[in-house]
């Protein structure tokens, strides 16, 4: 597989905050990577050490396998963290000021301003644009002659549930066609729905990296209660296969670190002599795994 | 030529800019249209006190107007028009942070102050043609023989005024690069040209030992000081100390070596810091 990216312990730091702590990854062609993890975990200076705008303390990275320049810029297509245009220029002039920046010319703006459905709106200036029209701009400008990968921090957010679709769509298009795709999101189901790659980010380091399905993949939760709680958790906890427990109004919320059936937890509490008045299976949102696959990694 | 071009597709369409070029040129206007007026009144007022009268001046004959018209274009408070441009296009670039869209999209960082350097060099330029061409004009209409063939004898005052302009359009590409910020850089520069150095001159004069040395070398004033006087012949007998009459390669060397240790601070910083 070739490699686009590669990232080599780079390291960044902010007075006390270590932004970014010695993160290696690798992106090969026509993965599409997602960088998960909460704010402020360092995903943007990731990104923008990556980009030539933040400078790194330690470290290096390589794009397509050479030292990172200009030129190897010019072959990635980015959305970074807000949209920056002229605000006095229409949608086309700052298009024609990437491309020239690019050192292409002019003739991809107009497919990539109809994808981005801003066609007719393309003379109109860019600070009369809502958010949601100034984001798509950011994509059409990444989008323009078909970049070799296409990095995007946190697209959709901010974006009303109309536009986080039609990005997502647009992702979900240009991925597609085979194009590499980097995108940093703290959406948990963003990323499980576009990527197929991920590496899960918290405070500077890469917690866990791999398939999405195999990172992400979802265990099950069972809510108990008894007469008596503290018995109950402690037998609870005796259980082999037990991973963790979240007490909440009195129910017990518990993990299992494989696949544990409601049946035969009543049959194992029976056997302590412990009569549950409320047992049932709940799946977990994403968000929930999320937090503990985060939670894990404190401990 | 491709950095030149994408700066003019920044530049031409932004009102603000045609804004301030037009009030730098009307203030130039004025300020050439008056000059004879003020000129004049200070004359007749010295001349209340003398048995002979001075005559009035004329300011607009070859070759004492290339002198007199850079001088009235590059005193203090019209230098700071096209200054405020310059800080205006560079501090618009990180306050819309395009500068990160242009870094991202493949300008490499040396090109980017690369093509701000450009806008300032062409900016002096175009200002000194168009003062040149007023020159030439106003020149022609008022000069007589004699005087048009000593046409080109002062034409070291337009080259003066295109190294003040140049000069001092890169302190204010360096300021802009280091503060970032329209409103404060615009403030720093707008109140050191017009306020602090002065005022160091006036605190440095109070021991006379030190007269016109620091503050020649003081930089703003190092950029006055090209062409410090204006020509004007009743002025000269009144004083009698010697005017200027030409525009000295010493006079240049200074402005020009602070707009070049600024220009390096700017690559170095530039290159390190976060965008
Ligand atoms: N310019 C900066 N100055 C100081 N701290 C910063 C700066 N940029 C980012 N940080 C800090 O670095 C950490 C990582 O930030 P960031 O990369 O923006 O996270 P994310 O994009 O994952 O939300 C945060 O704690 C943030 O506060
Ligand atoms: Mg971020």
């Amino acid at each position: 597989m070739e490699t686009i990216l590669s990232i080599n312990q780079l390291s960044k730091r902010y007075g006390r905050i270590q932004a970014v702590n010695k993160l290696s990854l690798e992106v090969v062609k026509g993965q599409v990577f997602g960088i998960l993890g909460p704010n402020g975990s360092g995903k943007s200076t990731t990104l923008g050490m990556i980009l030539d705008l933040i400078r790194p303390d330690s470290g290096s990275f390589t794009w397509f396998g050479e030292h990172p320049s200009k030129e190897s810029r010019k072959r990635i297509g980015a959305v970074i963290e807000t949209p920056n245009f002229f605000p006095y220029l229409s949608a086309r002039k700052n298009l024609e000021i990437v491309a020239k920046v690019k050192d292409y010319d002019n003739s991809d703006i107009e497919r990539v301003l109809r994808t981005t459905g801003l066609y007719d709106r393309k003379n109109d200036k860019f600070k009369t644009y809502s958010f949601g029209m100034k984001q798509r701009l950011a994509v059409a400008s990444a989008l323009l002659n078909n970049p070799d990968i296409l990095i995007l921090d946190e697209p959709t957010n901010g974006l009303d549930p109309q536009g986080i679709a039609h990005i997502r769509e647009l992702i979900l298009q240009v991925a597609s066609e085979g194009i590499t795709i980097i995108l940093a999101s703290h959406l948990l189901d963003e990323v499980q729905k576009i990527c197929n790659y991920v590496a899960v980010l918290n405070k500077g380091n890469i917690l866990f990296s791999g398939e999405v399905h195999d990172v992400l993949a979802i265990s099950d939760c069972i809510e108990l209660a008894s007469a008596d709680n503290a018995a109950l958790k402690a037998a609870i906890e005796a259980h082999p296969a037990f991973h963790s427990i979240i007490e909440s109004d009195g129910i017990l919320l518990v993990v299992f670190s494989e696949d544990v059936r409601p049946g035969a937890i009543s049959e194992y509490l029976h056997q302590k002599n412990i009569s549950l008045s409320h047992l049932t299976e709940r799946k977990r949102t994403l968000e929930q795994h999320f937090l503990e696959l985060l939670k894990d990694n404190e401990s | 030529m491709k950095l030149l071009s994408i700066e003019l597709k920044k530049i031409l369409p932004y009102k603000t800019f045609w804004i301030i070029i037009g009030l730098y040129f009307l203030f130039l206007a004025l300020g050439i249209i008056m000059a004879e007026y003020i000129v004049n009144a200070m004359v007749d007022d010295v001349n209340k006190r003398l048995p002979i009268p001075l005559p009035h001046a004329v300011l607009f004959y070859f070759p004492d107007i290339w002198q007199n018209l850079t001088f009235f274009a590059s005193i203090r408070f019209v230098l700071i028009f096209p200054a405020i441009i310059v800080i205006i296009l560079i501090t618009n670039e990180f306050t819309n942070k395009t500068v990160r869209q242009n870094i991202v999209n493949g300008m490499s960082r040396s090109e980017f102050i690369y093509s701000k350097l450009q806008v300032v060099f062409m900016l002096a330029l175009i200002i000194t043609v168009i003062l040149m061409l007023v020159m030439l004009t106003l020149g022609l209409i008022h000069s007589d023989s004699q005087s048009l063939s000593l046409m080109l004898n002062g034409f070291s005052f337009v080259i003066g005024f295109f190294i003040q302009m140049l000069t001092y359009l890169c302190f204010a590409f360096f300021v802009a690069f280091m503060l970032r910020n329209t409103g404060l850089a615009i403030a720093l520069f707008t109140l050191y040209t017009i306020i602090i150095e002065p005022v160091i001159y006036f605190l440095l004069r109070a021991p006379f030992i030190w007269e016109n040395t620091v503050y020649t070398y003081l930089p703003v004033n190092s950029v006055i000081r090209i062409v410090e006087y204006p020509s004007i012949p009743a002025l000269k007998k009144l004083m009698n100390f010697q005017l200027q009459d030409q525009v000295t390669l010493l006079a240049c060397a200074v402005p020009m070596i602070y707009a070049a240790v600024m220009i390096g601070i700017v690559y170095l910083t530039f290159n390190k810091r976060d965008l």
